[in-house]
């Protein structure tokens, strides 16, 4: 299902205070994150036990979902982070942190690894 | 007990009360979460404290004279070094690595390029009408969210703002209609009562509604019955009344206003709207207020303003300010760069995979306190005291007021600040010449 997806910044996902106070761990379980609508949530017939995999045309990831009543159908929001930062796009010089067209689906596949993710921008996929 | 002002985000708030002995910081009164975590990161466990340089794919802690040569080796075998960060350090520390660039023929960008400057950037040719923290406590009586979080990102902003009984008004928060325009319905929402107005846009339609409001102030009822991007025709009626017959009205901007689009350009279309409000109001005017999270993002356009003579990136060629068509962006996408200089940031995190990628392929100096997905792949990382406890120095806050940091505690280890260590780097490169 094709989703537009924005970042934001929320005070509980926050990756300076990750980095700061926390470890691999807790950076993975705040800011792999991804907030959806209940109604999106019942189209795309999820379950907990799920994780969400989130493709843009050139990348994608899976990270774990939260239903959300204030997201609007059809939108999916992460946190801004190194995750969220791996869908992200440039335009005419400009960064695009908002309304990506973004292709998600239900997986069993775990949840990306911080160190993987650092592995693939170091080019070591 | 002494006041302080707090580097935890960009509103500076200098109402919070410290208790130190100088070593310890025993109590901290009227922080809000962000302004406590600051605090908290003089003893965060992840802080970096000593220099650590990349051996073998491993980071290793070595004395500050192997850092500082490793550091020289890695700029003077570049042509081409890129400085980037400098919204989390002080005026002077800008100075600095603006001097610093200077010295070694680098291109230097702070994080502001990519967020409020692009506004400012914009405004060059349009104009702008900007306002401070402390005219819209004292008069505003609207205050217009326009994709902007402020309870999540400035959290005492609305408390300031909004909550606040100005020196001009009789009443406080009766007088003062808040309108939020967002797609999702965040956290600031909550602060809302019944006479305020919520908008939830459709996403990605703020240009339709920019242009029905246009639209509107030049010819009324060109309002479609059906209303614009979501929003119903009686709410956008609401919407016009209050933007042209407020006092002293703000839109507080948020990055959701700043995203570019192929076919227009947001930002000149807002400005436009600013102008065609303004002339149309009657009793007041309409300003802006650019929301920067980065405690001293305002200050590098105001820096490289005062001592190059222009307003942000700076491109140095033979120990000259030459002029560059290139963005931070456009840089870094062309590999335009043979290693980078990061200060006080952490693009590995907040750039787009496309670009950080490309930054992590060429080697890289941090310059920062603690850990980041940045200092992973960083090949050298030189730690600097925390700025507005540790060290001090002038910064500006949100609304480009410039405001003094003080030092509350000695730094570990008796580590530099960053001004006085990109100092020290310049004088590695010209033997201590001005």
């Amino acid at each position: 299902m094709d989703f537009l997806l924005n970042t934001i910044r929320k005070i509980d996902n926050d990756q300076v205070k990750e980095y700061s106070f926390g470890n691999d761990q807790s950076l993975e379980e705040n800011l792999a994150i991804s907030f959806i609508s209940p109604k999106d949530f019942d189209k795309l017939n999820l379950v907990p036990s799920l994780h969400l995999k989130i493709s843009s045309k050139q990348r994608n990831i899976v990270v774990k979902f939260e239903k959300d009543d204030n997201i609007p159908e059809g939108t999916i929001t992460m946190p801004v982070s190194i995750w969220s930062n791996q869908l992200t796009q440039i335009l005419e010089d400009e960064l695009v942190y908002k309304n990506i067209v973004v292709s998600v689906e239900a997986t069993r596949e775990p949840i990306l690894k911080f160190e993987d993710v650092i592995q693939k921008i170091r080019g070591i996929e | 007990m002494k006041r302080y002002p707090c580097s935890g985000c960009s509103l500076l708030c200098d109402d919070i009360i410290v208790k130190s002995d100088g070593l310890f910081i025993d109590k901290i009164i009227g922080a809000c979460l962000k302004g406590k975590e600051r605090f908290d990161q003089v003893s965060a466990q992840n802080r970096i404290t000593s220099p650590l340089i990349r051996k073998n794919n491993e980071l290793i802690n070595v004395s500050w004279e192997e850092a500082l040569a490793k550091t020289v080796e890695i700029i003077k075998n570049s042509s081409a070094p890129l400085l980037y960060g400098f919204s989390n350090v002080t005026c002077e520390a800008q100075r600095a690595g603006m001097d610093l660039a200077r010295e070694i023929n680098g291109f230097i960008d702070s994080n502001a390029s990519i967020c409020q400057g692009k506004i400012l950037n914009k405004a060059k040719s349009q104009g702008i009408n900007l306002t401070t923290i402390t005219e819209i406590i004292n008069k505003g009586d609207l205050i217009i969210l326009w994709g902007a979080n402020p309870a999540e990102t400035i959290p005492r902003l609305l408390n300031k703002v909004l909550f606040s009984r100005g020196k001009f008004r009789m009443t406080g928060r009766e007088i003062k209609t808040l309108v939020i325009i967002d797609p999702v319905k965040t956290a600031s929402f909550r602060v809302m009562g019944v006479r305020d107005l919520a908008l939830i846009i459709e996403p990605d339609k703020d240009i339709e509604l920019i242009q029905m409001l246009k639209e509107e102030c030049c010819s009324a009822d060109s309002i479609p019955s059906g209303g614009v991007a979501g929003i119903d025709k009686s709410d956008l009626k609401r919407l016009l009344l209050h933007l042209t017959g407020a006092e002293n009205g703000v839109i507080i901007l948020g990055q959701g206003v700043l995203q570019p689009h192929a076919d227009y350009d947001l930002i000149e279309e807002l400005l436009d709207l600013l102008q065609l409000i303004n002339d149309r109001q009657v009793k007041g005017r309409i300003s802006l207020l650019l929301l920067g999270g980065h405690f001293n993002m305002a200050g590098f356009d105001h820096v490289a303003l005062s001592s190059y003579g222009v307003s942000g990136k700076l491109q140095f060629e033979n120990k000259k300010l030459v002029k560059s068509e290139d963005t931070i962006v456009s840089k870094i996408n062309k590999e335009n760069f043979d290693c980078s200089i990061i200060v006080g940031t952490d693009p590995i995190s907040h750039l787009p995979h496309s670009l950080s990628s490309k930054l992590a392929r060429k080697p890289l100096i941090l310059i920062d306190n603690h850990s980041s997905a940045t200092s992973r792949i960083a090949d050298v990382i030189l730690p600097t005291s925390i700025t507005g406890i540790e060290s001090s120095g002038l910064v500006y806050r949100i609304d480009q007021v410039p405001v003094e940091l003080k030092k509350i505690l000695n730094p570990p280890n008796n580590i530099p600040s960053d001004e006085e260590l990109l100092n020290q780097l310049i004088k590695k490169f010209n033997g201590g010449a001005k």
